[in-house]
């Protein structure tokens, strides 16, 4: 992996501190925006498309197609980036914008640019307060070169950036409650049709792109180098690098950016070092953080490249790739409660399935936990999941459906050995215990 | 020979014990399921459970029961929950003690009893305020309306089972 | 209205013919007469997609995407289904759609909606008030599952007893968190005052003003929520849903002429009688749609209000002593013939046709025409002719078209109204507001956007509010065509023009002069003799347009004014406890007789004090400011001796040898509209008349539309105008009066007009008590620093023919040399027209604890 060259990261290779402005200028910072503005806005969504950019907040959708879906006859339109990364085990979007702000910027007035819009909105969750200070400060000096607000690098064309804090929730992640947040609404997502693109479906009712930060961050390197460099990058249908969050039982945990071509084995074993307890082996692999299906971290995973087609072979995603890695010593039934417990918290309660399922599988799970429940509470939550699964209103109800089917799929021994026999209560499930 | 059968048939039944009871010196036991005039029942602590959900008065065939409700506070607490029957009446005459009011409640608050004399001189006299219904308050509990510590009482049908 | 494309969609393998864009579940009740449940869904609101209950699988028919055409497959058109099940609240009805709503699929996905939906529900059904008609309990029974997979101890214990405020209860256990509140005030009203509040399964409805719930139509949320969350502090556990009979009536407070359901039931604290339990709206798509406003669902108190007149009375000597109606009428009968045709009638709005018309034909048996309309509107005549439209709905204004609302605070006068305006004025029409001091409705005029029916999209509205000199409403509309070229163009070259009349600071010539200004306008514009334009007039009470077409008139009333009769009758209205300067003429009359409710200021002078049933207690039909001749039915039972006005007079007439009374309102209905031509020849049949409307609210599936009840009393019958009836009607001349001056060292004093106060109909209910503002007079910063008041002093307005003391509020928003002093709030009667008035300190303002 020697020759693996940073795009996002890519102050590594050139060991330079992206943090300022003229060191970032000075390695082909902003060289991305000047070609795109130089380029009329089409052509420039037609690089994007080419270059096989997928978006990196977990649906994996291509982000050319979305910015081609902004109808051009409107006269307003906005450009909104997801920075509120709140997905479990997620930590790659604050390294972008704490090591690498410009390439954000820069990848955020292209993407304007080409959508025509003219205002841009950096949407941060709330504990990302330092972080949107130092953005707004990385604006601030774009905008003495010039590079932001009015007649951007002299090309007529005008945009202006601004940072917004939420206030704190998972929710706010997907897309339309991001939007209904930045308004001053309650953070809930809205039906769709009309989609953010669409007329009356965006910010404000007007057609609007929200993208991953990732993704954006992506967009100056395919700018400056062209769509087939970035295509050539990583696997058939997932092109480019990736960064890998990895978390739990490994010796070295971390981002780690490489192209989707890696396998698990590749970043689990040979870069963050192998389970991080001797004597202990993998047992589980949660590839998306709690949203994604849960897979038994097996030979054959391990052997599986992190492109979004692979990873759909084994039965999972891998979504914003926070890979949460889990030894032999993890009761799965724990983990099946942890993350019900975090959904619990986060569903917004707007629509039924997800705000009593969420509740219910709670209570089940916790008394299966205490080793109260019997045969039955593992079919009921399953049902219960399976129910909530194909009616909620966003993917936040599916997620939640998701840690309950697939822990009970793949590990259904953990559960049973939690459950009443003969009617006396059975071994409570035993909490991993602290620094473990 | 006619004559001598109808004489031996009388004869027989002459010695045979006599079914008339003389009523009311003597009474024949009831039936437990035996459905005589209602009682509204009470807990033990003396609340009463009847719940003023009208329910009887829906299922009434006979159209005998009259309820009002009026709201429970923790101050002047009759029941538990929110509601209580404020005008509890059974017209007597009316009711043909089917026990579909006994069905009907939610809170097995009405029970026929036994009691089956009723008579009255007057039909005004035949209507059944709730003070004549409801059982004595029991021993240890305590007369409505209660004074409560606040929040006690606050379900109106305090047992549900689980799903089995 | 643009015709609608119909597209063809494909329900349970019947094709239908349905408006394109037309809402899924409305098409499929509408036009396949198949009830998709709901629980969040509202026909009158912008779908959201939350309660999940609509799911049905959805489809579209494919299409060969080079030639278009439709791809068959075994002889059917072939259909790509959606993977998921589909909310149907959420689409619109487009060509090709294919929609199953009878699958194992759609059926399961129901149950578990249903399911989930019971997990945090209590099973209060014994005990609340929506059982019996609720949207939960039938949509359980018709979908859910019968058996519960929830263990009983893990359901959520909430509180089940917030206020909301004073009117509504939320029981926070019982909520299933649809937001139709929360989006009625928000989308309907345009009072924002509900809100969620955190996530998750501890997602509550909060309150978001102070005082809470402040709005004028808050009881609309007990009715439309789909559980028993949200009670009316009236009606909790007044009686099971069952139990009650509803009986059609109408709104007895203003010119909208509301519908509404009066819900009663025997009740021992009544002596047995029948008594109102609640008031609930009734659709009328043309008036008030399915909402009422509170003080038509709260203010039903003084039907059976102790205080009420209860038995004839006779004054002996300085005394008013009760006397039994075969007593009164013969000693009433002599009264009149001594009197020798020196009559008068003065009848207030709240007298209904049938009275009107008896005491009309008393009078033309005495000899006597002097039949004067107590109320503070003039003008009345002009609606005759240039009111708003035959088939007039204000429900159907919106883009391109104009309304303008002058001399009126439309939300206190007539709620329903400024409801509807606003409505309209979401849809797109232009709304113009002119007053001499802010109100809401102003307010709203000059919004530039809000959010309306649709969850994102900010609609920009159009719309303008003026202030013009205190006083002068018909000055400034007279002189619009120069003042304001560019208004009056707007409102004249509209598709449609709606003018909407008050009568705030305005005399009785005042008042005539802007009703010919603005029918001036409409007439200029050719906004007469069509649907959805003409004039509109809040006139107070129920029934003010009947006061004019049965010929009672404010230049009568003058006349009366100006040389009392030897008798005077007053009929529902009380002059001397609205007009502090009425003592001045009525010494002059000779014998007072007043038909009224409550004894009250009026009745104190009355030679005779005959008491009057209520609208609850009889049957009858009041004229709305639309001109809808609508039916009300008898409900309650009646308060001790009290008779329905008309057959007081019918009664007394027989005695005078009039002819045999009639016995029944249907009569006396019959009689009128069979010699008033402009009645048409109507008959209390026709008002019953009932078509199906749209949306279909009410009826079995009580989930769709809230427990607004379908309407089974009738429709009404609007009555023509000249216009339209094709008579081309001119413009007149305005006699613009002198505006009233006040004296040296004195201000203006105008009076308005509060929603709730305490008069005789509002003090018996005891739950608005908080909501009435304590009296007050509002007084211009400059004007209060001249005499030296602050805001909060107690002050004394004094003015011909009496004083008040009241509470100062300095602000502003009033407008110099005025002092607004609100009626029916003072202790004694103030001016019902402008007049000049001193104010004067009496004490400084207590600290409020």
């Amino acid at each position: 992996m020697s020759e693996t060259k940073h795009i996002l990261l890519r102050w590594k290779d050139v060991k330079a501190d992206f943090r300022k402005l003229a060191e970032y200028r000075k390695h082909e910072g902003f060289e991305g925006l000047k070609k795109a503005l130089a380029a009329k806005p089409e052509e420039v969504i037609d690089v994007v498309k080419n270059s096989g950019l997928r978006g990196r907040g977990g649906a994996g959708f291509p982000t050319g197609v979305k910015w081609s879906f902004i109808p051009k006859q409107e006269p307003i339109k906005y450009f909104v980036v997801n920075a509120d990364e709140s997905e479990t085990g997620t930590f790659k979007d604050r390294l972008i914008m704490e090591t690498n702000p410009y390439q954000l910027l820069e990848g955020l007035l292209i993407g304007a640019y080409a959508i025509g819009a003219h205002t841009a909105y950096i949407y941060l969750r709330g504990e990302f307060w330092d972080i949107a200070a130092q953005l707004d400060a990385c604006i601030e000096e774009m905008r003495k070169e010039g590079l932001v607000g009015k007649n951007i690098l002299g090309s007529g064309y005008d945009c202006e950036i601004y940072t917004h804090l939420g206030a704190g929730a998972y929710i706010c992640g997907e897309e339309t409650a991001l939007l209904n947040s930045l308004e001053g609404k309650l953070g809930q997502p809205r039906v769709r049709p009309p989609f953010p693109a669409n007329k009356g479906g965006g910010l404000y009712g007007e057609p609007t792109v929200v993208n991953n930060v990732e993704t954006i961050a992506n967009v100056p390197w395919i700018m400056t180098h062209g769509a087939d460099a970035y295509k050539a990058i990583g696997t058939e249908q997932s092109a480019g690098t990736k960064l890998y969050c990895v978390s739990g039982h490994v010796k070295k945990p971390g981002v780690y950016e490489l192209p989707f071509s890696a396998t698990f084995r590749e970043l689990l074993v040979d870069i963050c070092g192998g389970p991080s307890v001797e004597g202990r082996s993998f047992k589980a692999l949660l590839p998306s953080g709690g949203s994604g299906p849960i897979v038994p971290l097996n030979d054959k995973v391990l052997d599986t490249r992190m492109s979004y087609e692979d990873t759909a072979k084994i039965g999972t995603i891998i979504g914003s790739a926070s890979l949460i890695v889990m030894d032999d010593s993890v009761d799965i039934t724990w983990v099946a409660s942890k993350v019900t417990k975090f959904f619990k918290h986060e569903s917004c309660g707007k629509c039924t399935p997800c705000r009593e399922g969420t509740y219910w599988l709670d209570k089940v799970i916790d008394r299966i936990m205490a080793g109260e429940g019997s045969e039955r509470d593992i079919t009921l939550i399953e049902n219960v999941a399976k129910n909530m699964a194909g009616i909620t209103l966003c993917a936040l109800g599916e997620f939640a459906a998701n840690p309950i089917i697939h822990t009970i799929k793949q590990f259904p021994d953990d559960f049973k050995q939690h459950v009443k026999k003969d009617g006396k209560a059975a071994k409570p499930v035993a909490l991993p215990a602290a620094g473990d | 020979m006619n004559i001598i059968k109808g004489f031996r048939t009388t004869f027989k039944h002459l010695l045979e014990e006599p079914v008339t009871l003389q009523y009311p010196e003597q009474m024949r036991p009831f039936e437990a399921r035996y459905k005589g005039r209602h009682h509204l029942r009470r807990y033990e602590n003396g609340l009463e459970k009847c719940i003023g959900c009208a329910l009887c008065a829906a299922a009434c065939p006979a159209d005998a029961i009259w309820v009002e409700a009026a709201e429970n506070t923790d101050e002047e607490r009759y029941s538990p929950g929110e509601r209580y029957a404020k005008t509890y009446e059974i017209n007597m005459l009316r009711c043909i003690f089917c026990g579909y009011c006994e069905d009907a409640c939610p809170t097995q608050a009405i029970e026929l009893g036994h009691e089956h004399q009723l008579s009255f001189t007057d039909r005004r006299d035949a209507i059944y305020t709730k003070e004549m219904l409801i059982d004595p308050v029991p021993s240890g509990g305590k007369p409505t309306p209660q004074k409560v510590e606040a929040g006690a009482f606050d379900r109106a049908i305090p047992d549900m089972p689980d799903p089995k | 209205m643009a015709e609608t494309k119909l597209v063809t969609i494909t329900i349970d393998g019947k094709a239908y013919q349905v408006p394109a864009g037309s809402n899924l579940v409305d098409a499929a009740k509408w036009h396949a007469d198949n009830d998709i449940p709901v629980f969040c869904y509202h026909p009158k609101m912008a779908p959201v997609g939350m309660c999940r209950m609509c799911v049905v699988e959805l489809g579209m028919v494919e299409k060969d995407r080079a030639t278009g055409e439709v791809i068959m497959e075994n002889g059917q058109p072939k259909v790509r289904w959606m993977p998921k099940l589909q909310t149907a609240c959420t689409q619109v009805a487009t060509d090709g759609m294919v929609v199953r709503t009878d699958t194992d699929k759609v059926k399961a996905g129901r149950e578990s909606v249903i399911e989930f939906l019971l997990t945090s529900h209590p099973l209060d059904c014994p005990i609340c008030d929506k059982g019996g008609e609720c949207p939960l309990q039938n949509l359980t029974m018709a979908h859910g599952n019968g058996v519960s997979r929830m263990n009983f101890a893990d359901k959520l214990k909430l509180d089940k007893h917030v206020p909301l405020g004073d009117l509504i209860y939320l029981d926070e256990e019982r909520c299933i968190q649809c937001a139709r509140c929360i989006r009625f005030q928000d989308e309907i009203v345009g009072d924002d005052v509900l809100a969620f509040h955190e996530r998750g399964r501890r997602l509550q409805i909060i309150t978001k003003s102070d005082p809470g719930f402040d709005t004028y139509f808050s009881g609309n949320t007990t009715d439309i929520c789909p559980v028993g969350a949200l009670t009316t502090a009236d009606f909790r556990f007044g009686a099971r849903p069952w139990e009650l009979t509803d009986v059609p009536s109408i709104c007895p407070h203003d010119a909208a002429g509301t519908n509404i359901s009066l819900s009663t039931r025997l009740d021992r604290d009544f002596g047995g009688r029948a008594m109102i339990k609640r008031v609930m709206p009734r659709q009328n798509e043309a008036v008030n749609e399915i909402w009422i406003s509170d003080r038509t669902r709260f203010v039903h108190h003084f039907t059976r209000s102790d205080d009420r007149l209860q038995s004839p009375m006779v004054r002996r000597g300085e005394r008013l002593s009760p006397t039994v109606w075969n007593e009164a009428i013969p000693a009433l009968a002599e009264v009149l013939k001594a009197a020798n045709g020196d009559v008068a009638v003065l009848a207030g709005g709240g007298a209904s046709n049938e009275d009107l018309w008896e005491l009309r034909q008393l009078l033309k048996g005495l000899g006597s025409e002097r039949l004067g309309a107590w109320t503070t509107h003039s003008g009345a005549e002009l609606l005759l002719e240039v009111g708003v439209g035959k088939g007039s709905n204000l429900g159907t204004l919106g883009k391109g078209d104009a309304i303008l609302v002058v001399a009126s605070d439309l939300e206190e006068e007539v709620p329903m109204w400024y409801l509807r305006v606003k409505q309209a004025q979401d849809r797109g029409a232009f709304l113009a507001v002119a007053n001499h001091r802010p109100t809401r409705l102003a307010e709203i005029a000059s919004q530039t956007e809000r959010k309306v029916a649709s969850q994102t999209e900010r609609k920009p509205l159009v719309g303008k509010s003026v202030l013009y000199e205190a006083g002068k409403a018909a000055h400034w509309l007279n002189d619009l065509a120069n003042s304001d070229p560019e208004l009056y163009n707007t409102l004249k070259d509209a598709q449609n023009l709606v003018i909407i009349a008050g009568a705030e600071g305005l005399d009785w010539d005042g008042g005539r002069a802007l009703m010919q200004a603005a029918a001036n306008l409409l007439i200029a514009g050719g906004h007469v003799g069509k649907p959805n334009n003409g004039l509109m007039a809040t006139l107070p009470e129920a029934n003010g347009m009947g006061l004019q077409y049965l010929g009672y008139t404010t230049q009568n009333a003058l006349d009366i004014i100006k040389n009392p009769p030897s008798v005077l009758i007053t009929a529902q209205c009380d002059p001397l406890g609205d007009d502090p300067t009425a003592g001045s003429w009525m010494s002059k009359v000779n014998t007072l007789i007043t038909l009224t409710l409550f004894p009250d200021d009026t009745t104190q002078r009355a030679a005779f004090a005959l008491p009057v049933q209520s609208f609850a207690e009889r049957d009858g039909t009041f004229i709305n400011g639309e001109r809808r001749v609508q039916r009300f039915y008898t409900a309650q039972g009646p308060m001790g001796d009290a008779l329905p006005l008309w057959e007081i007079i019918a009664r007394l007439r027989e005695r005078l040898g009039q002819g045999r009374a009639k016995v029944s309102a249907a009569a006396v209905m019959l009689e009128l509209s069979n010699h008033l031509p402009s009645f048409n020849g109507i008959r209390y049949k026709d008002l019953a008349q009932v078509e199906r409307q749209y949306p279909d609210v009410g009826g079995k599936d009580l989930y769709y539309g809230g427990t607004a009840y379908q309407n089974k009393g009738g429709l009404g019958v609007q009555l023509p105008t000249t216009a339209d009836n094709g008579s081309a009607p001119t413009t007149g001349t305005v006699n613009l009066p002198e505006v009233k001056q006040a004296k040296k060292g004195e201000l203006l004093l105008i009076p308005t007009v509060r929603l709730y106060n305490r008069s005789h109909i509002m003090r018996p209910s005891a739950l608005i008590a908080n909501r009435v503002a304590k009296p007050f007079a509002a007084l211009n910063n400059a004007d209060a620093k001249k005499l030296g008041i602050k805001h909060g002093d107690r002050v004394e307005v004094r003015f011909n023919g009496g004083q008040a003391t009241v509470t100062a509020q300095v602000s502003d928003s009033t407008p110099q040399g005025v002092v607004f002093v609100p009626r029916y709030l003072a202790d004694t009667p103030t001016p019902m027209v402008i007049t000049s008035a001193s104010v004067v300190k009496v004490s400084d303002a207590v600290a409020v604890q």
